[in-house]
């Protein structure tokens, strides 16, 4: 396997043709162009082309002041908004030398992981329905519900929260929050247990699934690919715990890991993550300290030192970095954006080869890419 | 009992008017228009169970504005939008193949209709099949005439100059020669037990003992290459929205849409028809209901609306085949399981004679 990027070559064979998957099609959570040569049923050569909604995020990123990048974040990937706002926060924070109190840290960490449960829940629903299984895609759906009402409640939007703030968070919790919580993400657990049940034991599903589209560790490696791809190749890869910011320091989790790297086993990643991520949030509501959830002190016009910073996180899709460089005005110099996304999109053609058609939808399905954020 | 009588007595002025006097032809031309139609209704029953049904399944409510709470009138609305919509002819198409191919895939599920015979009337000692005809190798027929429908799809899919549609069209032709020929060793091995090709026949062998159970291989086998044959979940690679948008039927817009849909479904009550006909007993009511006296036509319609039940319930609760996995199935599983099927159904069937 070559990850050069490689060009397709026009059909030779008579019995070769050319398919193009896109940039509208149903398989697809947003416009990208999937050039397939096929022979029969059998892929040849793929070739992923890119760029349909670029949005020059990082361009406009250097012409807005801190505060107004900070809404902007949300938008790269709607099911990320939590992740992005609080690794920009933490690159702004690391820049201007202050430190979020003790209750923001947690309030974030609470945050993100609601946020990796609903990516998660609507990352599996989606592929569910790319194998032909519309039901689970609806029961996902259903319970992706209670998560999304929970963070309503914190940061009062159903999509992009905004939460984070430099030093703090937006707001405090709502009264009677850790009940409810509690409520909600007991069900949840119920259900997503028994849909791991389903998945796991249905023959069809199986035989779909198992040995199917296969990323190794090291072919991840190079192609830059981290969160569930990876770590269902096997290792054990995850910055809360390699690097552990906020409070994952104080928080007892298992980095989940499978073998096989295959379709199955990214979806029972996500799977037995939500099932982790779950088990944090009971934790944070244990151990959250009372005091203050931001600065008292936050300017509206905010003037770091002049420097650079790289800020990561453990995305619900991988490892999302962003690199700030300050020239001690009130907007920055450069922004760059290294988004999980786009190595999870570049892995894609060099699965697909040799494969079916049918097996497009289940592997792309399976990486959990956003086209907003390859595009940002 | 009262109801009995009436009923005969109905039935005896029925068989006067459709077998007994010399209109009687043309009446029963009448008679099977309306049981085109009433089949035709039996297809929108379904389109409407299956959405009901399928959201009550996946927790929706389904169809649930026009018509009242249980939206009873979403399928006209749906109607009328189809036939307002603009029909649109691919520039590339090849148009007498693309529009043909909607035409011939309701026609191949009409002729299906023609034999399927809803009741047996014995009155004064004589036979009245309630069908649009008898025929003594309907059973046959049924097989042949079935076979029809992958034309309309080939036609459409070549017809499209669309490569999803040519894909779809492909697969469709694949997958029915692995499961035409199932198919047909299970309708052999029906037909060598009751020592008939003729549907009316058949179901009459099975007034002692349904099909079911005389031969419960053959019921799974018929009913797993059925599911195929009509292209429902798990066997339905042919329209797989996410890989072939909407397989064959990519194209076609507006009513041409509407009917290549419709057909699908008129295929997939036949269907449901054929396996309540010749393995669940046909018009053999079940014991259960004593000295009530309940109309084998009753029975025919309950019986094939719990197959179409069933139909919706696999449709819920299955994944979708890889279509090269649909192929090892039909030649390397049903094929062997057929023929043991008939082996089995052939000592059956002599031991009884």
């Amino acid at each position: 396997m070559t990850h050069e990027a490689t060009q397709i070559t026009s059909p030779t064979k008579p019995s070769e043709i050319l398919l193009h998957l896109g940039p509208q099609h149903p398989l697809q959570p947003g416009p990208f162009l999937l050039d397939l040569k096929i022979e029969g049923e059998t892929i040849r050569e793929a070739e992923l082309k890119i760029g349909y909604i670029h949005k020059g995020m990082e361009k406009v990123f250097e012409d807005r002041t801190y505060l107004q990048i900070l809404p902007l974040t949300d938008r790269i990937c709607y099911l990320a908004s939590n992740s992005n706002n609080d690794v920009y926060c933490r690159g702004v924070e690391e820049l201007l030398g202050i430190e979020p109190t003790e209750r923001a840290k947690y309030l974030r960490v609470l945050t993100n992981e609601l946020c990796r449960l609903q990516s998660h829940l609507l990352g599996i629903g989606e592929y569910a329905t790319d194998v032909g299984f519309l039901t689970m895609f609806i029961y996902m759906v259903r319970e992706r519900e209670g998560v999304v009402s929970l963070l309503e409640a914190i940061t009062g939007s159903r999509l992009n929260h905004n939460y984070a703030r430099f030093g703090g968070v937006a707001n405090d919790l709502p009264p009677g929050y850790k009940e409810m919580a509690l409520k909600t993400l007991g069900e949840l657990k119920k259900q997503v247990k028994s849909h791991d049940e389903m998945l796991s034991s249905d023959s069809i599903y199986l035989r779909r699934t198992k040995g199917v589209g296969v990323l190794t560790a090291k072919e991840a490696g190079e192609l830059g690919v981290a969160g569930p791809p990876l770590r269902a190749a096997g290792v054990e890869y995850d910055l809360r715990r390699m690097e552990p910011y906020l409070v994952y320091d104080d928080l007892d989790f298992k980095v989940i890991t499978q073998t096989d790297g295959d379709v199955f086993s990214r979806v029972k990643v996500r799977l037995l993550e939500i099932l982790e991520s779950i088990y944090i949030i009971e934790q944070c509501l244990d151990q959250m300290p009372s005091g203050p959830y931001k600065q008292d002190v936050t300017p509206y016009i905010t003037r770091p030192k002049p420097g650079e910073v790289y800020a990561r996180i453990e995305d619900p899709r991988g490892e999302m970095g962003m690199y700030i460089i300050s020239d001690g005005s009130d907007k920055p110099y450069r922004f760059r954006i290294r988004g999980p996304a786009f190595a999870t999109a570049q892995a894609l053609p060099p699965l697909l080869v040799g494969g079916y058609v049918a097996d497009v939808a289940a592997i792309a399905a399976s990486m959990d890419s956003c086209t907003s954020e390859v595009d940002r | 009992m009262a109801i009995i009588e009436i009923y005969d007595i109905i039935m005896h002025y029925l068989v006067y008017i459709f077998a007994d006097n010399p209109f009687a032809p043309w009446i029963r031309g009448v008679l099977g228009g309306l049981v085109i139609g009433a089949v035709f209704g039996g297809a929108l029953v379904m389109v409407y169970l299956e959405r009901k049904f399928l959201g009550d399944m996946q927790s929706r409510i389904g169809p649930n504005r026009v018509g009242g709470r249980f939206g009873v009138l979403q399928l006209i609305a749906d109607a009328i939008k189809l036939f307002t919509k603009e029909d649109i002819i691919p520039a590339k198409a090849d148009k007498w193949l693309f529009i043909g191919a909607p035409i011939v895939a309701l026609t191949s599920g009409f002729l299906m209709v023609a034999v399927i015979p809803f009741d047996l009337l014995v009155i004064k000692g004589n036979e009245y099949a309630v069908a649009v005809s008898r025929m003594d190798i309907s059973i046959l027929y049924l097989e042949a005439v079935s076979g029809l429908a992958i034309f309309a799809t080939f036609m459409a899919g070549w017809g499209s100059s669309s490569k999803y549609a040519v894909l779809a069209a492909f697969r469709n032709v694949a997958k029915m020669i692995g499961y035409e020929i199932p198919l047909g060793i299970t309708v052999i091995s029906v037909a060598v037990m009751a020592h008939s090709l003729d549907i009316v026949e058949i179901v009459e062998a099975q007034s002692s003992i349904w099909f079911i159970i005389a031969q419960p291989l053959g019921f799974v086998v018929f009913f797993i290459a059925l599911l195929a044959d009509v292209g429902r979940i798990p066997f339905d690679q042919t329209e797989a929205e996410e890989e072939l948008v909407a397989g064959w039927a990519t194209e076609y817009s507006g009513m041409r849409w509407g009917l290549a849909f419709f057909a699908e479904y008129l295929h997939a009550v036949v269907g449901s028809f054929i396996v309540t006909l010749i393995f669940l007993g046909g018009w053999n009511g079940l014991p259960i209901v004593g000295n009530l006296y309940i109309p084998g036509i009753f029975w025919v319609i309950a019986k094939t609306i719990m197959v179409m039940m069933l139909f919706i319930w696999i449709r819920a609760a299955l994944p979708r085949y890889r279509i090269d996995q649909v192929i090892d199935i039909g030649w390397k599983v049903l094929i062997p399981l057929a023929l043991l099927n008939l082996v089995w159904s052939t000592i059956i069937g002599l031991w009884w004679a």
